[in-house]
């Protein structure tokens, strides 16, 4: 009997040891922690309970794992997200062609919802842009395109292209529709109406006579035709600022916001900032003259008279330059609410400040203060966006305490209440710039069904600490080192990388 | 007879061997050419043919996947190492079965979860296995056609220059935009900071040598992405300076001392050098 309860002892205790063994051994093999292609349910799957999106934030640094190696300052991002199957995407940066200076600009295209990007070289820009901003209205039904682009090529004379990709996952290089020179900051937005694609550029053309700069570039054929029509009415410092921001709601309604230039001494811009209205998507004999300022009489609405607007194109706000945020957004479902956001002088000791005002009127009357809490001091890249449901939604960037903290906020009644999301809070110093901008002139957020999804820029440093809502990576990291690696396991060196983001709608 | 059998000898001799050495060496310029063509440069193996190896390549007949057996040549931002699948579009399909081992000459075309490439050609690696040291596409020929791709970039900057110049920057200041030139010029995020520097010459390796001793050359101050990358010149500088007349900024002259001469600009990246590429620059010169 002793024998026997001898024998069982021993081959519990052996098969204990083994499935210890087994316990080590599978560890050991295991895949680094990376979340790589993850989305956030995944993430959290895969990376365990501590590191859980609590609200199923989706983050994703999106320089592939295939280029590891690089350091480049991949800033200024943009997304467009294909209206018919928004699991296809365009996002873009500074991202210079990783393997020639000849060969095409490209841009980062992701087919399953952003959880895995390619980059493709399909820019009519040799290398990398010096501007890009795009849209994908799929007006014109193509599975994998109708992605319309905006570009400015870095050369002694800065041109800008207005082109086309049928497939953004094709090597064809987009078809440029429509090219000239001596303008500034394209900015697309886009939507297919009754199966056609309407575009709507907001650039800084200096061809337009008067200085009256401010314009938008209309195709409603899908970019086969464009026509460009100054939105300034009234007099400038010799032009309009960079900044010019199209919207567009489904009922054919579009709004424009731009800086009005009215002095400009080299370091300060007196700015009135305007608001422009079309209700035929552009297309009636006056284009953008449906809202008139009572004050003058003449087009565009006059949502705040003659701030000052700082403009440096040196690192002020930590490494970043400043000068021209700008956005505006519509509710898509009633285009009576339309927000606008830009940022000035603020109060004495800030460099740079943050205002977002509303009107629920088309555009006649506007908030005569800051909506609350949408006074928001030294920080910049000010993106809006409304949801289906009307929830208003705003990205921004903000300098605080020596890091950049990157905020989404949402709010269903104005920002009275709202939820704050901090995406990424990284070290403002690291890395050292190796151009302006060093984040972006701008980010992007839009709406798709229930999410607001966006990009910014940031530190891609692996440090979980960073990013508060999770997040993951395409290319090799080492998480417990919190160091990049170039996929042999050497080290490289922290750079700013464009991060995808997806947060769900409040409802 | 010794006679007539050596000189038999000999005509076998050149019969047999010239043509093969050139073949041999027409064959090292053509992987030179295609190097110099090619971003990526790697040997490898067969695996599939008409498949693609990761998610977000468009598959077709042309597409074949190659087990990545050593790399030749690489940007280092590119990961890319022995063992990886690589997918390489083909020019002709029918010349390639699974097993075949060869070296790919290629530009890039896709980066994902894995390289996409096109192939520019590609070289049967005899025998199979990876190119031998000193085969025409082993490491150290890489090398040597890298070396003649660098020299033949500053050719191709020494031609496309009006001047090329050893000298020493003595004054940097801001141009002044001439009201002539005014009207070109606006506020952007993307405005160069034109400034201009005074370039004392010590000798002219290429071009005629402008009247008087000094030239003015301007350049872009501005880090704005779109100018980042030109040269931006400091008092006391010196080195090789390739310019071409100015284009760009609007007015084509200057004035120094009094006199008014012509501008000139430096704006892409290598257009200056130090002057410890002196004697590389004048080798080429006389090429």
């Amino acid at each position: 009997m002793k024998a026997l309860a001898a024998f069982w002892m021993r081959l519990l205790a052996f098969t204990l040891l083994v499935l210890i063994a087994g316990i080590l051994l599978i560890e050991k093999h295991a895949p680094p922690k990376t979340g790589v292609g993850g989305d956030g349910p995944q993430s959290a799957r895969t990376l365990g309970s501590v590191y859980a999106a609590p609200t199923q934030v989706k983050l994703v640094d999106v320089i592939p794992a295939s280029l590891s190696g690089e350091t480049n300052q991949d800033s200024e991002p943009f997304l467009a997200v294909q209206t018919a199957n928004p699991q296809v995407m365009v996002a873009s940066a500074f991202t210079p062609n990783p393997v020639s200076s000849s060969s095409n600009a490209p841009i980062y295209v992701s087919e399953d919802g952003g959880n895995s990007w390619i980059l493709n070289a399909i820019t009519p820009v040799p290398r990398m842009t010096c501007d890009i901003t795009h849209a994908m209205p799929t007006g014109e039904n193509h599975p994998r395109g109708d992605l319309h682009a905006g570009t400015l090529a870095c050369a002694a004379s800065i041109t800008l292209d207005e082109s086309e990709s049928n497939d953004v996952s094709s090597s064809a290089v987009m078809n440029v529709q429509s090219t000239r020179s001596n303008v500034d900051q394209p900015f697309v937005r886009a939507l297919a109406i009754s199966k056609t694609d309407h575009i709507y550029v907001g650039v800084n053309d200096f061809n337009q006579p008067s200085g009256r700069t401010a314009t938008v570039d209309v195709s409603v054929d899908g970019g086969v035709t464009y026509k460009s029509f100054s939105i300034e009415a009234r007099n400038t410092a010799g032009q309009d600022g960079p900044s010019v921001r199209p919207a567009v709601a489904p009922d054919n309604t579009v709004y424009a916001a731009f800086f009005g230039w009215r002095k400009f001494n080299g370091t300060t811009a007196t700015s009135d900032v305007v608001v422009v209205r079309d209700d035929a998507g552009g297309t009636g004999p006056h284009p953008f003259q449906a809202l008139r300022d009572p004050s003058d009489k003449l087009p565009g609405r006059l949502v705040v008279k003659r701030t000052s607007i700082p403009w440096s194109n040196a690192p002020t706000l930590g490494q970043e330059r400043i000068g021209s945020t700008l956005s505006i957004a519509v509710d898509p479902h009633n285009s009576s609410t339309v927000y606008v956001g830009w940022a000035d002088h603020g109060r004495k000791g800030d460099i740079y400040t943050l205002h977002v005002r509303r009107s629920t009127d088309r555009g006649l009357t506007w908030s005569k203060a800051d909506l609350p809490q949408t006074t928001i001091s030294n920080a910049t890249n000010i993106a809006l966006a409304v949801a289906n449901n009307g929830v208003v939604g705003l990205l921004y960037q903000q300098l605080s305490a020596g890091r950049w903290v990157t905020h989404v906020v949402q709010s269903h009644n104005g920002f009275v209440t709202a939820q704050d999301l901090i995406l990424a809070s990284v070290p403002a110093d690291v890395p050292t710039q190796q151009f302006l901008p060093y984040l972006g002139d701008y980010d992007y957020l839009l709406s798709v069904e229930n999410e607001f999804r966006g990009v910014f820029c940031a530190n891609n440093a692996p440090d979980r600490a960073n990013f508060p809502q999770g997040v993951s990576y395409q290319r090799a990291v080492d998480f417990s080192a919190r160091t990049l690696t170039d996929g042999s396991g050497n080290p490289v060196a922290v750079s700013i990388d464009p991060f995808y983001f997806s947060v769900p709608v409040i409802p | 007879m010794n006679s007539s059998l050596s000189f038999l000898a000999g005509i076998l001799s050149t019969v047999l061997l010239v043509p093969s050495a050139a073949r041999f060496l027409e064959g090292q310029n053509n992987q030179a050419a295609l190097a110099k063509q090619s971003s990526i440069v790697f040997s490898g193996t067969v695996s599939q043919l008409g498949a693609v190896s990761f998610v977000g390549v468009p598959q077709s007949p042309q597409t074949i996947v190659v087990r990545v057996d050593s790399v030749l040549k690489k940007p280092a931002a590119v990961s890319l190492k022995k063992g990886d699948n690589v997918t390489v579009e083909v020019k002709d399909p029918s010349a390639f079965q699974p097993g075949a081992q060869a070296t790919f000459y290629t530009e890039g075309w896709i980066f994902g979860s894995g390289v996409a490439v096109k192939e520019l050609g590609h070289d049967f690696n005899a025998g199979g296995g990876v190119p031998a040291e000193g085969s025409p596409t082993g490491q150290p020929a890489l090398g040597q056609m890298q070396k003649q791709i660098s020299d033949q970039d500053l050719q191709d900057r020494i031609a496309s220059s009006d001047l090329v110049v050893i000298g020493r920057i003595t004054d940097v200041h801001r141009w002044t935009i001439p009201k002539s030139a005014a009207a070109r010029y606006h506020v952007s995020e993307h405005s160069a900071d034109w400034h201009e520097a005074v370039l004392q010459i010590k000798s002219i390796l290429k071009g005629t040598k402008p009247k008087g001793n000094k030239m003015a050359v301007r350049f872009p101050l501005s880090r704005d992405v779109a100018w980042v990358n030109s040269p931006k010149f400091q008092k006391q500088q010196q080195g090789i300076f390739f310019l071409k007349k100015d284009q760009v900024s609007g007015d084509p002259t200057a004035s120094i001392g009094g006199y008014q001469v012509d501008a000139y600009t430096s704006l892409k990246p290598g257009d200056w050098l130090p002057l410890s590429d002196e004697a590389r620059v004048r080798s080429l010169l006389k090429n």
